[in-house]
């Protein structure tokens, strides 16, 4: 299932990760996640396994320990509705 | 480490003062607003700005004044920001409303409007913002309201208004708006009031109660270091200045804080430098981003306020160093010490 921003969320790179940005409640939701996400992993296109393969072929992190770190977080915002996984 | 002290490529949000023209005189102005700054920027001088705070996302843009609906080029402007994604809050006195301003901000999903009102009654508004205006700002809110526009009113709390705030949130209540506070400080024509409308220590307390006690109270103060400890929901608890957020003013100069524009708090003009290199690379920037009052260190809620408001420190103490003098917990620890004394 492609992941994606939620309709009133925005997101942008920092130096530690990923800045995300509720309009709403004008949130911020800090993701320390270094170099393995960037904005563009939440544009509709990219499923949980393709951004795991993407992080591993960047970063040379093994596969494994992406696919048991990466759900927990990408689970988390989407408990959040920062992001959705739903086919629009 | 907090949030706050994470280091941002850019600003979250800019307040941007487009304008000095104002066609109401409060007495607690934090810029002392009245007539147009000579040499104010140019409509296509603001558009390129927006291209720096889209390339930098950030995501927020909270104008304010003066009262921005006095800007001839302000809806033009709009438009070109929301074409580029970035969300508008509109600080305004509701007295300078047209037509077109109301049908553009209606449904609009990248804008938030606010209505400065003072007083639950004529007596008590009129007395800050100016004979008449309560009727002109209601009359505004009233314009505004079944609009689909998120609205709130925003009440500086004085000595003057303290005791309406219940009435204040009921009348907000009453046009679909929330009430927003925001906290007195001596900046701008506020420094003239500052002796007859800042709330005394009592007072704070109270308000701090109040505001932890009603979640739906909104405030931009979020680093408000009356209220933090009841109020964490609503996020940052520190002073933004220079991490979070910046302000750039008529002329395009750019400061750590609405509150804090004064030549020697100036990272410089975006009329010469970028806005990517005044936050990276000012001094001015860079100093706030060090505050640290030290006689806060022992304190057991320094880690959530970091000494509180430094505007507020630096306009009554002139050392921008030294902790929020309206900090409760001092307060509390002087009345602590002063009951062993006697």
């Amino acid at each position: 299932m492609p992941l994606r921003l939620a309709a009133d969320v925005r997101v942008r790179r920092e130096s530690w990760g990923l800045l995300f940005y509720r309009q709403a409640p004008h949130k911020l939701c800090f993701v320390k996640s270094g170099d393995w996400l960037q904005p563009a992993h939440f544009d509709g296109t990219w499923t949980l396994e393709t951004i795991i393969d993407d992080v591993s072929r960047r970063t040379g992190a093994p596969p494994e320990i992406i696919a048991r770190v990466l759900p927990r977080l990408t689970g988390r915002l989407i408990k959040n509705r920062i992001i959705a996984d739903e086919i629009r | 480490m907090k949030y706050a002290d994470w280091p941002l490529a850019a600003p979250v949000n800019i307040t941007w003062e487009i304008t000095r023209r104002c066609n109401l005189k409060c007495i607690h102005c934090l810029s002392a607003s009245s007539v147009a700054t000579p040499g104010e920027l140019t409509l296509k001088e603001c558009r390129g700005i927006v291209d720096q705070l889209a390339a930098l996302k950030v995501f927020e843009i909270n104008f304010g004044g003066g009262e921005p609906l006095l800007k001839d080029f302000f809806l033009p402007l709009l438009c070109y920001i929301h074409e580029k994604g970035i969300v508008a809050c509109i600080s305004t006195n509701g007295t300078a409303l047209t037509d077109e301003a109301v049908n553009f901000f209606s449904g609009n999903p990248l804008v938030n409007v606010q209505v400065s009102l003072d007083g639950a009654t004529p007596e008590v508004n009129d007395a800050i913002r100016g004979e008449g205006t309560f009727r002109n700002i209601i009359s505004g809110i009233g314009i505004l309201s079944g609009k689909n526009i998120p609205l709130s009113i925003n009440t500086v709390v004085t000595s003057l208004n303290y005791h309406q705030l219940d009435r204040l949130k009921e009348l907000a209540a009453g046009y679909g708006a929330r009430l927003r506070v925001s906290r007195f400080r001596p900046s701008g024509r506020a420094r003239e009031s500052w002796e007859t409308l800042k709330l005394d220590p009592a007072r704070l307390q109270s308000l701090s109660a109040w505001l932890s006690s009603d979640p739906s109270i909104l405030t931009g103060d979020s680093f408000f270091s009356i209220s933090q400890d009841g109020r964490r929901q609503l996020g940052l608890d520190t002073c933004g200045a220079a991490r979070m957020t910046a302000c750039i003013d008529p002329t395009g100069d750019v400061y750590p804080c609405a509150f804090m524009q004064s030549a020697e708090f100036c990272g410089g003009s975006l009329r010469e430098k970028s806005l990517k290199d005044i936050w990276d690379k000012a001094p001015a920037f860079a100093r706030f981003r060090r505050l640290e009052p030290s006689s806060c260190r022992s304190c057991p809620r320094f880690e959530k306020c970091r000494g509180g408001c430094p505007a507020v420190a630096y306009f009554l103490t002139r050392d921008l160093n030294s902790p929020d003098p309206e900090c409760l917990m001092s307060w509390n620890a002087e009345t602590t010490r002063a009951g062993n004394r006697y």
